[in-house]
This record gives structure tokens, sequence and C-alpha cells, in this order.
């Protein structure tokens, strides 16, 4: 279990340093420096050049990077907040924060109502409950979460001024209510259709059989001896989930006009501010990899039978 | 769950005929068969082919036959509607900002009104969409088999052209402010024509009727229906396109690595794995802004061929293309090379290698036939995902820009004016969910008709 945790880390230490390599080429590949402006004169760009040490050849300022990187030190913004170390704009501005609870709601949103609707669904199998759900999430994979949160914002904000339109930094529940929904709707929905299939699966299986010929109660047939097998790619999923929930609060975000780190990365992707784009990268990234790794640990306490240091593809 | 259909009757009784009479045979018992009862065995037994039994399952699954039925109608609407209508999803109508839809411009409600005349008058506007002006030049109009030319000097502002049809001077120039409620004017000044068009004359169409902006206007007057076709179109040839690349790049990436096995597969499969973890839509974001210069760079260079070919859709949608190429491919890969693995060891590829049957020849009859299924799925569940991803980058303003459209950008378009013009939203909107949705529920029963094995 130790060495497989270590291996991981490993491989993900690998993960990040490879992002950050294609990070740190891909936005030195964008035209034009993040000095240009207006009154910017060819001088007063190479001053700047030197001053952060944009003026040495690539491999050194790569190279630059990861050890910074490796004692802690991201750097100062180039251009959005000239000057501010890095670190302080994602962790001391409340960006992170406010990020972190956005998709952290989302994500337990859509596992506690999913997982639910899905077992629900599945015991009511071919029933008018059943149907209902499975139009319901059948559509809800179908919207994009920008449609969603424009028509919630629409008609929820605008017309019937319950919910604030701009969320800002998130002050009450209130504000959370619609990039919470908007944000998860979509995950919502396809744990419930994941839930449903597994679920039904695991109905069909022998020891439920021998457990309902034993007399064991419907409810805690389903509750305790075929949710846990059922949950099993529920799991699996819920590492795309925090890569989506990431790529979808860009989009949620923006519409609420939430200062997170969504919308500061696809800020400071436009003003080409080196730092700040490799910074969010490089936190984004390690929480999507992070996940992942958490995700599999939490299959070997859900089901003993995966052996975790033999890699079967 | 249905219990399995036990036969009522057991199948070793095959007849409950009396012992005595069964063996009392006659020579007759013992005839060889004809042709009929031969020709009636094979009809009977006919073999069903992979395909024939797929379409047969895919054709008695209602679900998926309606989404197929309603995902020909949007392409109808995508890429045949935009020939029925009369406007364009570039062109910017003059007075025709901010409609509502089903609405009429100003200048489209006078020449609504002039068609009523329709008895003696042919009413007709002077170039669709932009009918308050026609601008300096030489014009012709073909009608009854006849070919009026005339010149235009000076720009010509409100008015509208009008064809009489018996009337001596059949070309006549009305104002629209004389146009009254039932279409009658009183005062008109005739219009001088030849029969002979100048070389560079551009033809005007005569209308009788003015169709209505059905899903209305934007803010700088593009008729909102045309731009949501347009963008339809957009949308679907990007969801294609990307699902075909990564359907190449997949398949060969996966096959490879499934047939070479050993260090390369070994090799191959962690480069997978490392694009796996990384979170794409970061890069995708980073991939949009960097390729933005150098592709417009390389599109103005070469204007014929290819480069003019891709110039057209722009460098937006060809760096989807390019991202889908990069980073999309690892899921289909890793697919293909487990059908791969899986169908290596089978008898049958066994049997064909002690045959004698060459590599290209075991993977062209079997191993392909056999995961094609799978190929056909994941390619079909690809494309709303691809569709997906072009709607988030429009929206967010990296993917195509106008007067391009794509479903996402002009969901985006709507965004500034939601609180006064919802109907700009919803109507893409709308449009984007359908083809996702269609296209997913096509999906499944694919899967249900092309793997009955995976069938819950």
């Amino acid at each position: 279990m130790l060495s497989y945790i270590v291996k991981r880390l490993l491989g993900a230490a690998g993960t990040l340093l490879l992002i950050m390599a294609i990070t740190f080429f891909l936005m030195n590949a964008i035209p034009g420096s993040p000095f240009l402006t207006e009154k910017s004169t060819p001088q007063s760009i190479e001053l700047a050049n030197k001053k952060y040490g944009l003026d040495k050849p690539l491999i050194v300022q790569f190279k630059n990077y990861v050890f910074n990187y490796l004692q802690g030190d991201l750097g100062v913004s180039l251009k959005m907040q000239e000057g501010t170390p890095v670190s302080k704009i994602i962790f001391e501005q409340g960006k992170f924060e406010i990020s972190i609870k956005l998709g952290l709601c989302a994500l337990a949103l859509a596992i506690v109502i999913g997982i639910p609707l899905g077992c629900i669904a599945a015991y009511r199998r071919g029933g008018w409950l059943d149907g209902f759900l499975r139009v319901i999430t059948t559509v809800g994979v179908a919207i994009p979460t920008f449609v969603l949160a424009t028509l919630m914002l629409v008609f929820f904000a605008v017309h019937l001024g319950w919910l604030p339109a701009k969320s800002n930094t998130l002050p009450d529940f209130k504000s959370y209510i619609m990039p919470v929904i908007s944000l998860s709707s979509y995950y919502t929905c396809y744990i419930a259709k994941l839930t449903r299939t597994s679920m039904l699966d695991t109905i069909n299986q022998d020891y439920i059989r021998t457990a309902k010929a034993k007399g064991v109660k419907t409810r805690s047939l389903i509750l305790k001896h075929a949710l846990r097998n059922s949950l099993i790619p529920v799991i699996t999923y819920l590492g795309p989930v925090t890569a989506g929930i990431i790529t979808g609060s860009f989009v949620v975000e923006s519409t609420f006009q939430i200062p997170g780190l969504g919308k500061y990365f696809v800020q400071s992707v436009l003003n080409r501010d080196y730092t700040v784009i490799m910074a969010t990268t490089v936190v984004l990234s390690a929480l999507v990899i992070f996940m992942n790794l958490v995700v599999d640990l939490a299959y070997k306490i859900v089901d003993p039978r995966i052996t975790l240091t033999a890699k079967e593809d | 769950m249905k219990k399995p259909n036990f036969a009522k009757v057991s199948p070793f009784v095959v007849d409950p005929q009396p012992i005595e009479d069964a063996f009392n045979l006659t020579p007759e018992d013992f005839a060889g068969t004809t042709m009929e009862e031969r020709e009636s065995i094979v009809e009977k037994h006919k073999s069903v082919s992979y395909w024939k039994d797929a379409a047969r399952r895919f054709r008695a699954n209602t679900v998926s036959m309606v989404a197929l039925c309603i995902f020909i109608l949007i392409l109808l609407f995508a890429f045949i509607g935009p020939l029925l209508i009369p406007y364009n999803y570039e062109d910017q109508y003059r007075s025709a900002q901010e409609l509502d839809p089903m609405k009429y411009s100003d200048s489209e409600q006078v020449v609504l009104k002039a068609a009523k005349n329709a008895d003696a008058f042919f009413a007709t506007v002077i170039q669709p969409g932009s009918m308050t002006a026609i601008r300096k030049g030489s014009y012709y109009i073909q009608q009854d088999g006849q070919t009026y030319a005339f010149t235009v000097t000076k720009a010509i502002e409100k008015t509208i052209l009008v064809y009489r049809k018996d009337a001596e001077n059949k070309l006549s120039l009305v104002k629209m402010k004389d146009i009254g409620d039932d279409g009658t004017w009183t005062e008109s000044t005739p219009l001088e024509y030849t029969d002979t068009p100048e070389a560079d004359a551009k033809e005007i169409k005569l209308v009788t009727g003015i169709f209505p902006h059905v899903f209305g206007t934007d803010s700088s007057g593009r008729d909102l229906m045309a731009r949501t076709m347009f963008g339809a179109q957009v949308s679907i040839i990007i969801g294609i396109a990307a699902a075909l690349i990564v359907l190449i790049i997949g398949s060969i990436y996966g096959s490879v690595s499934g047939l070479a096995g050993g260090v390369t597969d070994f090799v191959m499969m962690r480069i997978v794995e490392l694009i796996y973890s990384v979170p794409e839509v970061l890069i995708v974001l980073l991939l949009q802004v960097v390729l933005k210069d150098p592709l417009q760079n390389w599109f103005d260079a070469h204007k014929t061929g290819i480069g003019g070919l891709l110039g057209d859709l722009g460098t937006g949608i060809v760096s989807i293309f390019i991202t889908f190429a990069l980073l999309y491919w690892v899921t289909m890969a890793r697919i293909v090379r487990g059908q791969v693995l899986q169908l290596k060891k089978q008898e049958f590829v066994t049997a064909a290698h002690a045959l004698g049957a060459s590599k290209w020849r075991i993977i062209k009859r079997h191993l392909l036939p056999n995961a094609v299924g799978a190929l056909v799925i994941t390619t079909c569940l690809q494309i709303p995902s691809a569709i997906f991803l072009e709607s988030f980058l429009s929206f967010l303003g990296l993917g195509v820009s106008a007067p391009m459209a794509s479903l996402g950008s002009l969901c985006s378009d709507a965004l500034a004016s939601i609180e006064f013009h919802p109907h700009r939203l919803v109507f893409p909107a709308v449009t984007l969910t359908v083809i996702v949705l269609t296209l997913n529920l096509i999906g499944d029963g694919l899967r249900d008709a092309l793997d009955p094995r995976l069938k819950k």
C-alpha cells in the first residue's frame, strides 16, 4: 500500500513536470510580450524582460521555474497585478478558496443527489419513476453548463429576482445555489445513470438472491448489500468529474462573475501573464492528479478485491 | 427481470405418434429431398450478416429511431435550410436590428404592404434585406422572359423598385412613404431601361413577399435563423471531423501498440497515461491562444488548395481540430488496444495464423471486422463531446468569431442582451441541446445494436 502511494506520487511529480514543460513552451509561443502596451517602447520591454529574467534562454528560464517551484516560490505576477507574488494572488486573495468551495459543493451535490436517484431508478426499474428519471438524466447530460447557467440567471435572478445575479465572493448560502447547481447538474445526471446501470448489474448477482432468500429486507438489501459493489464504477468516474468541474468552473465563474481561480486562469492566458498561467495550471493540475490518486485509494477501501500493486490495463 | 421462457414441451418428445406407426416405414420415407424442400431449408436458415442483424436491432429500438429522425430533421435544417431562406448568416440587414421573432423591419413592412397589390403590380425589393437603398452601379432584372437593364448614377434611398406587368413603362420607383396600407400609391417615377445589361451588371431578383425573421435578428441586424442554421452546420461539421481525427489517430496508435506488444506497447501506453492525466482543458485554452496568429499567417501565405479551405474555416476551428489530434485520441487508443489484445488471444486468430494467413490478412479479415463495433460506438459518442468542447471554447470567446457563427458563439453573443432578448439564447441553446441529446441517444442505440453483449 505504502509503496504504491510512493510510486503514484512519483508518477504524479513526473506528470506535473510534463505539464509544466508543455505549459512553459506553449505560453512562450503566444505571440506578443506581456509587457506590450500602448505606452511601451522597445527599451521599456527590454528592461522589463531583464527585470523578470525573460531575456535568458528558454531552457534556463524553465530550469528556474522548476527549481523555484520545488522551493515553493511561484514567482511574481508580470502584468495583471504587477509585482505581487503569485502565491499571494492565488491563496491569499481568496481565489483558491472560492474555487475549492464551489467545486467541493458541486461534487458533494452530484454524489448526494446522483447516487440515491440512481438507486431509486434501479429499484423501481421499468416503473414510471424510472422512466421519468431516465428522461431527466438523459436531457441533463445534453445541456451544456453555460446554457443552464445563463438560463437560470435569466429566470431566477432577472425575472423572479429570487437569487442574486452576481455571486461575487459567495457571501451567503443564496449566492451558492445557482453556481453549484449549474456546475453539478451534468455530473449529477451522469452519476445517476451510472449508479442505475451498475446497481442493476449487482442486483442480478447470486449473493443478492441469497440474501433475499434469507429474508433480508429490501431496504437494507439495497443499502447494505448492493450499494457497496455498485459504487465501484461511480468512484472510477470521480476522477474525470474533478477535471470536469474545474472546466465547468471557467464558465460558471465568468457567468456569475465569481472571482475564482478558473476565471483568473482564462484572464491570465488572454493577458499573457506567464507566471500566473504557470501557477494556475500547476495548481489546477495538481488538484486533478491528487483527486485521481484519492479515487484509486478509495477503490481499495470499497472493494478489497482490487490489488493496487499489480497494475492491470 | 424477465423469466426465461422455458419450452412447454420437452425437446426429446419429437412427435407423440403411436409407436407402431413409427416403425411402419415405406420406401417414400427414404426418398431424397426435392429442390423446393431444399430451398425452403436454406430460406429458413438464411444466415443474417452482422450488419443486417445490427440494423434490425437498431430499428427495433424506438428511442434511437426517434432520435435518428430528429437528427435528420436537424441536418435538413442546418444544411438545406439556408438555401430556402432569403437571408445570409453574415449580412447585416439595414433597419432590421433587434427584431423579435416573426417580425419584419420597417422597410420590409412597406414591401409587404405593396405586395398586397399583387393583381396589377409586382412589388420588389432592390436588395433583399437592405431594401431602403440601392447603390450606384448597373443592374438588371429578368421577368417574363425579358431582360430589363438599368443604371443607377446616384444612390437611391428609401425607395422600392416596382415591376408592373401591364403598364407601358414596366419599371418604376416608388417612395416608401407613398405606399398606403392597401398597397397602392399615387406617385411614381418611371425608370429608364434597355434590354441589354452591361458587363458588370448585377442581377436583382424580384420578390412577391418577404420572409419573416423567424428567430428575430441580433443587434447588428443579422438574421438569427440563418445564423442558427449556419452555426448548427459549423458545430456538426466540427463534431464529425474531430471524431474522425480521433478515430484515425486513436485506432492506428492503439492497434500498433496492441499488436506490437512487449516494450513498444509498454512505452506507448505510458505516453497515453501521461496525456490522459493532463487536465486537457487547461492546455486547450493555451493552445487556442498560441495557435491563433501562426495559423492566420499560414493561411495568408497559402491561399490556394488546402490552406484556402482551412482558412475559410478560420483559426478557431482549425485549432480545435489540432487540439483533438493532440490530446483527445487517448481514450480511443485505449479502447482499440483493449480490443486488439482481447481478439489476439481468440482461437480463430490462432487458427488463421496456423493456416498460414499473413499478418495483414489477419488484421483485415479477423481483427478489424470484430473491432469495428467498438470503433463505431466510440466515434459516434465522440461527436457530441467535440461539439460540447467547441461550444465551451466559443462561449469563453476563444472558438469561432463573428461574422462566423457556431452554436456556442451564438449563445455567447446572446448574453449581452439576455435580459431583454432571451430568445436569442434560447434558439441556439435548444438547437445545441437537441443535437447533443439525439447524438447521445443514437450512440446508445448503436451500442445496443452493435454489441448486444453489453446490453443491460
